[in-house]
């Protein structure tokens, strides 16, 4: 085969290819499926918040299951001032995550943490090592819950959910820390008796 | 006109209107269907469903496969209508969208591994297209042909895009795109060859 030859043959196959049909006809009416499909309604653009969010209030749901587990006696005032969204300053390190720069907890509240997240592992050794085991069980999935909740907050700071739900979670870990003040107090009077 | 731009009903002859007021229409219709009038876009779908069926029948070389195409096309027309400016023809803009809606659900579904590598790709016996070579044996060898190749074919030799919008469409360079013209006519003629000894031989 020779150039020629070559080039007759390519310009007979273009030429065919240039006479083929450029539109078809369906055998089947198509529009339906379409008209269905764009019918409905489309995602809301918060589908991926919403699945954080019920995962963030899954792990809550855990949390609050988890901690009524294990019986704790509260201590007699053991009324606190709960977390309350405030200035800039002040934030829980260990738990803020990504999202401490936005929200803030109350002077009040910060303050009765650290006073008892201070005296905790003091604490924590008078209790059995069974209750020692659920109550640093329980404090680590409420802190990993805060972690996580910060994280879709930082993504979604203007969620007021998320926000209640950060507070709720805060308010869980000073309860349980609450009751392992009060059963560790309870636990050394009994020594001293 | 106004009788689909009010009902969206098929069936009135849009290619009986003059090319400037075919073009009016179809710009009102997109504008329409841009404000979500689903009317107006099935009157965008009636006038482009057999090109794009036609595309996407080549592309794919199976029925189903074109359908469903064409069915996701649309749709994704639909979910871009916004974005198209007017740049380029509502039906150029309809024709990239459809490639790329092919090339997007053979890429997913490598639906094409199953198939179309039965042709070997080795130098083609001489030949003499169009002695026997009709329409139907090119669009069986076509369906023969492997994936690139056969994009490229339909791209730039049915459809008369350059190579280097061929390139652009399908994400290879246009030298590529040369090649695989190149391939593919080689193949083709193989092909077609072959069918013609068949023939004569049964």
């Amino acid at each position: 085969m020779n150039n020629g030859d070559d080039k007759n043959i390519d310009d007979g196959l273009m030429a065919l290819a240039a006479s083929l049909p450029t539109e078809v006809t369906p055998e089947r009416d198509l529009w339906p499926g379409i008209e269905q499909a764009i019918a409905r309604p489309a995602k809301p653009a918060g589908g991926v918040w919403n699945t954080v969010w019920a995962q963030a209030a899954a792990v809550v749901l855990l949390v609050a299951g988890s901690s009524g587990i294990t019986y704790f006696a509260v201590k007699g005032d053991g009324v606190y001032r709960g977390p309350q969204i405030v200035s800039a300053d002040n934030i829980f390190e260990s738990v803020s995550g990504d999202f401490g720069r936005q929200f803030t907890l109350g002077n009040d509240y910060l303050e009765a943490r650290n006073e008892l997240e201070g005296g905790l592992e003091q604490k924590l050794e008078s209790l059995s090592p069974d209750a020692r085991e659920d109550v640093i069980k329980n404090l680590n999935t409420i802190r990993v819950a805060i972690k996580e909740i910060n994280k879709s907050l930082a993504r979604e700071p203007g969620n007021t959910l998320l926000q209640e739900l950060l507070l709720s979670t805060y308010h869980e870990e000073m309860s349980l820390m609450i009751k392992v003040d009060g059963i560790a107090n309870t636990a050394m009077r009994r020594e001293d008796i | 006109m106004e009788a689909i731009l009010a009902t969206g009903t098929p069936g009135i002859s849009h290619e009986a209107l003059p090319v400037s007021q075919q073009i009016a229409s179809i710009d009102a219709l997109v504008e329409r269907a841009q404000r979500s009038d689903s009317a107006a876009f099935e009157a965008l779908y009636r006038m482009h469903v057999d090109k794009i069926y036609g595309l996407c029948l080549r592309m794919t070389g199976n029925v189903a496969e074109a359908e469903d195409c064409v069915q996701d096309a649309f749709i994704q027309a639909w979910t871009k209508l916004d974005k198209f400016r007017g740049d380029s023809a509502f039906g150029t803009w309809l024709h990239r969208v459809a490639v790329n809606t092919v090339l997007g659900r053979m890429r997913k579904a490598k639906r094409e591994n199953d198939r179309l590598q039965a042709v070997s790709d080795v130098a083609p016996a001489p030949a003499s297209i169009g002695d026997s070579g009709d329409i139907e044996d090119l669009e069986q060898a076509m369906n023969q042909l492997p994936r690139g190749a056969r994009h490229v074919f339909v791209l730039h030799a049915v459809y008369g895009y350059s190579h280097d919008e061929t390139g652009e469409m399908l994400g290879i360079a246009a030298g590529t795109s040369k090649a695989q013209l190149h391939r593919a006519k080689r193949l083709l003629v193989q092909q077609l060859n072959t069918d013609e000894q068949t023939d004569g031989g049964s």
